[in-house]
């Protein structure tokens, strides 16, 4: 009786730390996205997506259309190359590499490699790419990006491939089926949601990184449509615009910040929409 | 009846542990023959012996032969993905694909390259209506297969299977996972295949042996200990331990 009484005390304290907890964690997030919102709806104009940065102080001009377009393309060409490689690299450990002491070292070594502060992968890539070249470029920061989301990718992949159960593995070979057949058809089919859910979250967040592209791709107030020169960003925009004492630039700064969170935000739900649709069908 | 599959002098090693030691017996054709024994008694790694399952794991070894059509198929040049056509594998749990109904019974076809619609069509429904499980699918072939009942998938796996042709079924404790009912339909099914195919059956459940099987093999520690018609396995098996076992005296 008295140990029923005990269990149900530590149940109800643990549920209470985790509700808070999960409270505390929401009450932050919450409270950001309606700063953004409230500051950043008010200072949105359509100028922002369709004039050049204007000098500070100017009021009813500047935008950050070069910004958008190259945050885009950086992100773009980031994605192209660290997904695929991620997936593919992440195939690789979970399935023809399991037995191999050199897969697992991989596998932590990836996992350190999460957690490098993206300053210092921006450093190392000015070191590799930015001297190398002569000056700022964007390919440079898109080479950033892309180290910094292939080990994400890397072990999402492989992390959710290896949940697959085996059983599901032999009854395709069972069926006479080839290796890569098991793997396309098969296990991949199975763990696509969370590979996918990896693969967004990583895009999402190389999308939102600012450090490791002030040493490589830096910023330009001119509008161009390659990476061959110094690629403007919202994130570096956003980030010396808002460090400015100038208010015009605060405020594009803003509206800067609430376009980048809420197409964060809609590139998760749309891709969560996709896994659903995905499910049922 | 004849001889589909002959097991000669087979041994079978896991690394250093000897999994099966000399082990003999036929495989008759168009019958069921059941491998029963204690857990750990190496009958399912027989079974796995018959379609080379062994093969995709490093360090495992075979020695001895099975010989299939004259030809024995543990040798290294075997051809492993037409070896599995011919001897096709049913598991304990039913392992639906994440696909529909439809694509899970067309995915060995499509592994041999069967593209025509009409084809795949025709050849989808006969392998279901074969598992007895048409009636209860035709209305949601386009459906994720993860929606039906454990019986349900454990006979479009079944049919999964047949869709191939192959010549020999394996069933690993196949209806161990599953209630009474939906177990009476795949016993049923299985005596009903024997028809068109040759079965070999790991099972758990004595009973189920002496319902369905016509031929049944005892096995101890990697060992083969009698091997029979079921009938004389049940009632009057030659070795005591047999005779222990099939009482449940032990085992």
């Amino acid at each position: 009786m008295s140990g029923l009484g005990r269990r149900k005390i530590v149940n109800i304290v643990a549920m209470s730390l985790a509700s808070a907890c999960a409270a505390a964690g929401l009450f932050l997030l919450l409270v950001i996205l309606y700063d953004v919102l409230v500051e950043g709806a008010g200072s949105l104009r359509l100028r922002l997506f369709t004039q050049d940065p204007a000098p500070p102080n100017i009021p009813g001009a500047g935008g950050l259309r070069g910004a958008f377009l190259g945050q885009g393309l950086l992100t773009l060409a980031a994605s192209v190359v660290g997904v695929p490689v991620g997936v593919l690299g992440g195939t690789f450990l979970a399935e023809y590499g399991r037995h191999y002491k050199i897969c697992r070292l991989i596998s932590a070594l990836s996992d350190m490699a999460v957690s490098i502060p993206s300053i210092v992968i921006g450093t190392f890539v000015y070191a590799v790419l930015v001297k190398p070249m002569g000056g700022f470029n964007g390919w440079a920061g898109a080479a950033a990006l892309a180290v910094i989301i292939l080990p994400v990718v890397l072990r999402t992949t492989e992390e959710m491939m290896t949940m697959v159960p085996w059983s599901l593995r032999e009854a395709a070979f069972a069926l006479g089926a080839p290796y890569c057949k098991v793997i396309t058809s098969v296990v991949w089919r199975s763990a696509m949601s969370g590979i996918f859910t990896g693969v967004l979250l990583a895009v999402a967040r190389v999308a939102g990184e600012t450090a490791p592209l002030l040493f490589t791709s830096f910023n330009s107030n001119f509008f161009q449509l390659g990476l061959n020169r110094a690629t403007p960003s919202l994130t570096v925009s956003i980030y010396q615009y808002a460090a400015s004492p100038y208010e015009t630039w605060v405020e594009t700064a803003w509206a800067a910040a609430f376009v980048v969170t809420f197409l964060v935000l809609l590139l998760n739900v749309a891709g969560r929409i996709f896994i659903k649709i995905k499910k049922v069908g | 009846m004849d001889d589909l599959l002959a097991v000669r002098n087979l041994d079978f090693y896991y690394g250093d542990n000897h999994a099966l030691r000399d082990v003999t017996l036929p495989i008759r054709k168009n019958s069921i023959t059941s491998l029963i024994g204690p857990s750990g008694c190496g009958k399912t790694t027989l079974l796995r012996c018959f379609n080379r399952m062994h093969d995709l794991y490093p360090n495992n070894r075979y020695g001895g032969e099975i010989v299939m059509d004259g030809r024995n198929i543990l040798r290294d040049d075997e051809d492993l993905i037409s070896l599995r056509n011919i001897l096709g594998m049913v598991f304990q749990k039913p392992t639906p694909f994440p696909m529909s109904v439809f694509d899970n019974v067309a995915y060995g076809l499509r592994l041999k390259s069967v593209r025509n619609s009409s084809v795949l069509k025709e050849k989808v429904e006969r392998a279901l209506r074969q598992a007895a499980v048409w009636e209860e699918v035709k209305d949601r072939l386009n459906q994720n297969a993860a929606g039906l009942s454990g019986g349900q998938q454990q006979r479009l796996v079944i049919a999964r299977t047949l869709a191939v042709e192959p010549r020999v079924i394996l069933f690993d404790e196949s209806t161990s996972a599953l209630d009474p009912i939906s177990t009476q339909k795949i016993e049923d099914l299985m005596v009903e295949l024997k028809k068109d195919v040759t079965i070999v059956a790991v099972t758990h459940n004595m009973q189920q042996a002496a319902r369905i099987s016509d031929f049944t093999a005892l096995m101890y520690v990697g060992a083969l200990v009698e091997y029979d018609e079921t009938a004389t396995i049940f009632t009057k098996p030659r070795h005591k331990m047999t005779e222990e076992y099939v009482t449940g005296r032990f085992g």
